[in-house]
């Protein structure tokens, strides 16, 4: 996509454009900053040190989690119980400890400090089991974003290769694939992935996504079938034709590439969606495995404890509406700057 | 772009270094600070049999209606083919029994619809005289001929009852003789027979079987397959019992139960309500029989039970005035959200001892679980008193083993296990579970330590538990997996054995008889010894006391069988229940007692002259 031009490259003027739009950029900052609590959530909020010093060594055990998890390290011997807090009652001189802004994982739970209300050392409050809110929600954070991602891209894929193949072909296939469309919205969507959801086996987020993504794709396909009725008979897809390209070449090389933008735009606002039926399942019990900290079943944790803990509600229903007016608000954003007409 | 990127990094840093500065470890929890919240605790202990927690010292008057609030309702109100536990709150009032409760001694032994009755020396028999003035709801005399027509509807084979015929099924003949003597002989001496003979709910004949189809057989007869197999009356019988109207009296139009007791039913609309009003013909109404208890009848003109599936929609209801009693609440809602000045001044709030509790248990035929020692070092690994404390917020009292804490059963002889993560892992390790081959997790002959917790979906409590022990085993080096499942899933997979760990409330009764549970009979098949626990000396002991008369020696025999449950800790024994509950104070004669479901709602009248005489 970087061909020279002499002016402006297309990025470049849809960027200008964009960045006219100071909502827009603004919430493009945001999700700058979810996408950073994203990749370094284990920084962020962790029982376990980032670095520290013990008896002569430094360790890095919070980079130690990852080895142990993906590379089958072994915690060293002085750390197999992981309890590094309790570690600390044997410190002697010299030895020290950095935690992570937030020095609670999302899973440690302390009886003794259950339902406190926002503090200075739980900025957020802490749920029912003494869990600090503030780390549920950054680890939570993980799930939302993964969910909306991958979910999305599941039915992006989906929609684009039925929407491409009905629009192209048309008739017969066309037919069939408008027909299996129209069988799929005919069902409230809520409903069958709740009935999915129920006959599962286990329950884990990639479920949830797949399910997503299996139930989503009519929008983006109806979407990009209209796409493609509109460009293939323009005339380089006749050249394309008429040079006798074989039918995969002239849709994925030369229609889909015209036709994608505005399917993309869709599925920013797809991505909010995502979050928020994924949150709705989860505040439901459907979501994600109980041990899984999300938005949803924080949610769902405070409604047995209103009105008392509005702390519990209040700061994960915050992050619920603020991803996804964040997420909308930049779909909308790119829709404006891609819209021909306002070009100047 | 790098320049802002600079600001944000060492904004980052900076509040590392503020997290750092000893923000940790503000613990500001008052051990005591919750005490009872502003309601009553109720043991009844020692001597103590009711305890009531409304004041003393009125006049009852009649008449008033108790709006209550209940999480589920039954699917049928079947008093034999129901297993609900909803429905038997209900059907306790509208039907009687032969024998009830004795409401100073808790023992059951004070003649209801019987007169008299008396056990032949030997033990085999029973004979109940049955009384000559208690009526049915429609007017008809209830006799004898009613007695003998319900134990024949549980013992033919084909009603759907299985669950209360097992108890039944030593029974081998009944009859009934002039002096309307209802004679029932059972082939062993079982100490729970009294109850069981004489504590199943006596159903209208004229009402479930106008045409007389049982009339025919004798009940000899009903327990000879060979009769029941050849005879298609018997299963007409039993089809249409299955299916009787009486069992599912749904909407406005429909015939009501036809009972004996102080309550008629009245209506019940699913999802929404069911409806009990005050029996004024009672044949017993001016008997004394409930004394120390009630001293007629019951006083409240209406009963309705209203369906609230939402803790906190109950809760609100409660508070804006549309319910007047919630039997049980959540914790939390008990110890946080009901103490305002304003809800204690209205409402009573009262935790009362039920004769139920909780369990973990493991499946001690999974090769974790096989060796006593790994479950003796789960028992330890679980702080329960922590548990108790925080989450149940002290509801719960520590027990030891299966039997009610309060009864005679019960040894207060054995010290719980501690909580000893240490010891713990020793035992862990005693028993060859350790990290072989270095992946962090234990292992013993190529197995990983990893088992997984099933909870029921709605049990919140369970779920703190599952989440509780994920984090600590996973410390040591096991790993927890949680499984949540739906009810009806979660007990077919209890029934068929398909589980490593559940977490689960018993309810039993004040005296109670393990084999059922305990006895390695019922392993296997869809018995009820659902963890698989097997001994030999606990076996024998079971089958012996089942049948020793004696209370003395069969209590001793249990407190034996205790030991033994101690050290093998099939379960990991949690807690005897407290239920949190709240009524209106314009109730009085608010007595709770030691059978579940904690209180009799004949005693309870609402005194609507209350100008504030009673805060």
């Amino acid at each position: 996509m970087s061909e020279m031009a002499p002016a402006r490259t297309y990025s470049q003027i849809v960027g200008s454009q964009f960045r006219k739009n100071k909502l827009a950029v603004l919430s493009l900052h945001i999700i700058y900053v979810l996408l950073f609590v994203f990749i370094f959530a284990d920084f962020l909020a962790n029982d376990k040190p980032i670095v520290m010093r013990y008896e002569g060594n430094t360790y890095f055990p919070v980079f130690r989690e990852y080895g142990v998890k993906w590379f089958g390290m072994n915690w060293q011997d002085a750390f197999k119980s992981q309890q590094f807090k309790i570690l600390e009652e044997k410190y002697e001189e010299g030895d020290w400890a950095i935690y992570p802004v937030i020095p609670y994982s999302s899973t440690e739970y302390n009886l003794k400090v259950k339902l406190q209300p926002p503090s200075r050392a739980h900025i957020f409050g802490t749920d029912e089991l003494g869990r600090d809110v503030l780390s549920q929600m950054i680890h939570g954070a993980r799930v939302s974003l993964l969910v909306g991602f991958v979910a999305v891209a599941i039915y992006v894929f989906i929609g684009v290769i039925l929407g491409a193949l009905a629009g192209f072909y048309g008739g017969v296939i066309d037919i069939i694939i408008q027909r299996m469309i129209e069988i799929m919205i005919t069902f409230p969507r809520m409903f069958l992935i709740i009935t999915i959801v129920a006959v599962m086996e286990t329950q884990s987020i990639i479920n949830i996504m797949i399910i997503l993504g299996l139930t989503g794709w009519t929008g983006v396909a109806r979407f990009t079938r209209g796409e493609f009725l509109k460009v293939k008979n323009e005339d380089y897809v006749v050249a394309a034709k008429a040079l006798g390209y074989r039918d995969f070449r002239t849709i994925f090389r030369h229609v889909l590439p015209n036709t994608l933008t505005p399917v993309l735009v869709t599925a920013t606002f797809g991505v909010a969606a995502a979050i928020l039926i994924e949150s709705g399942l989860s505040f439901l019990g459907f979501g994600a495995p109980p041990e899984q900290a999300t938005w949803g079943s924080l949610l769902s944790s405070a409604r047995d404890t209103l009105p008392t803990g509005w702390w519990l509600t209040t700061f994960p229903g915050l992050a619920i509406f603020i991803t996804v007016t964040v997420y909308n608000l930049v779909g909308e954003g790119l829709r404006d700057a891609l819209d021909p007409r306002l070009k100047q | 772009m790098k320049k802002s990127f600079l600001i944000q990094f060492s904004i980052l840093i900076l509040l590392i270094i503020f997290a750092n500065l000893g923000l940790r470890s503000v613990e500001n929890v008052d051990d005591d600070e919750l005490g009872n919240a502003g309601g009553v605790r109720v043991d009844l202990t020692g001597d103590q049999t009711v305890f009531e927690s409304s004041p003393q010292n009125l006049e009852p008057s009649e008449g008033g209606t108790l709006v209550l609030a209940e999480s589920a309702e039954p699917e049928h109100l079947n008093t034999y083919t129901s297993t609900s536990a909803a429905a038997t709150r209900v059907l306790d009032y509208i039907y009687e029994t032969l024998l009830d409760y004795d409401y100073e001694t808790w023992r059951f032994d004070r003649p209801l619809l019987a007169e008299s009755f008396h056990i032949s020396e030997d033990g085999y028999t029973f004979t109940f005289k049955i009384r000559e003035d208690a009526y049915w709801h429609d007017g008809q005399p209830l006799t004898a001929e009613d007695v003998l027509f319900s134990i024949k509807a549980v013992l033919n084979p084909f009603v759907d009852c299985a669950p209360m015929r097992s108890s039944f099924s030593k029974v081998v003949s009944a009859r009934i003789n002039e002096q309307n003597e209802f004679i029932i002989t059972s082939s062993e001496t079982y100490f729970r027979n009294q109850e069981i003979l004489g504590g199943f709910h006596i159903i209208p004949k004229h009402v479930w079987d106008p045409k007389g189809l049982l009339d025919r057989y004798t009940v000899e007869d009903l327990l000879n397959t060979s009769v029941t197999r050849e005879e298609a009356a018997i299963k007409e019988f039993a089809d249409a019992f299955n299916t009787h109207p009486q069992g599912r009296p749904v909407g406005e139009d429909a015939e009501p139960i036809i009972g004996s007791g102080p309550w008629r039913f009245d209506k019940w609309i699913t999802g929404d309500y069911m409806s009990y009003v005050r029996n004024d013909d009672y044949w017993n109404d001016d008997s004394t029989y409930i004394k120390s208890y009630s001293d007629e009848g019951a006083y409240l003109e209406k009963v309705i039970v209203k369906v609230i599936s939402d803790a906190t929609a109950r809760l609100t209801a409660l508070k804006a005035g549309e319910i007047d009693f919630i039997p049980r609440m959540r914790a939390v809602q008990y110890f946080t959200q009901t103490n305002t000045p304003d809800f204690l001044e209205k409402y009573q709030k009262v935790s009362y001892v039920v004769p139920a509790y909780s369990y973990i248990g493991w499946n001690n035929d999974k090769p974790y679980f096989s060796d006593k020692r790994v479950r003796q070092a789960m028992t330890m690994l679980i702080d329960r008193d922590s548990y108790n404390k925080y989450v149940s917020y002290g509801l719960g009292i520590p027990t030891i083993g299966p039997f009610y804490i309060y009864g005679e059963q019960y040894n207060h002889n054995i010290e719980r296990w501690p909580y000893d993560p240490v010891r713990a892992v020793e035992l862990i390790e005693e028993a060859g579970w350790i990290d072989h081959d270095g992946d962090g997790i234990r292992d013993k002959d190529g197995v990983p330590f990893s088992f997984t917790f099933s909870v029921s979906a709605g049990s919140t409590s369970s779920k703190y538990m599952a989440l509780m022990l994920k984090e600590d085993l996973r410390k040591v080096g096991i790993v927890v997996n949680i499984r949540q499942l739906e009810w009806s899933v979660y007990v077919e997979n209890l029934r068929d054995r398909q589980f490593d760990v559940v977490s689960l409330l018993w309810i039993g009764g004040l005296e109670s008889d393990p084999y059922q549970i305990w006895h390695s009979d019922n392993i296997g098949d869809r018995g009820s010894n659902y963890m698989g626990f097997r001994h030999a000396e606990a076996d024998s002991l079971i089958e012996t006391a089942r049948f020793e008369m004696d209370k003395e020696k069969r209590n001793a025999m249990y407190f034996r069988l205790q030991e033994i449950f101690h050290e093998e800790q099939p379960y990991t024994f949690m807690f005897y229940q407290r239920d949190p509950g709240a009524y209106l104070k314009e109730f009085h004669g608010v007595k709770w007692i030691p059978i579940r479901p904690g209180y009799k709602l004949y005693s309870w009248w609402r005194n609507t002259s209350m100008v504030g005489e009673s805060s």
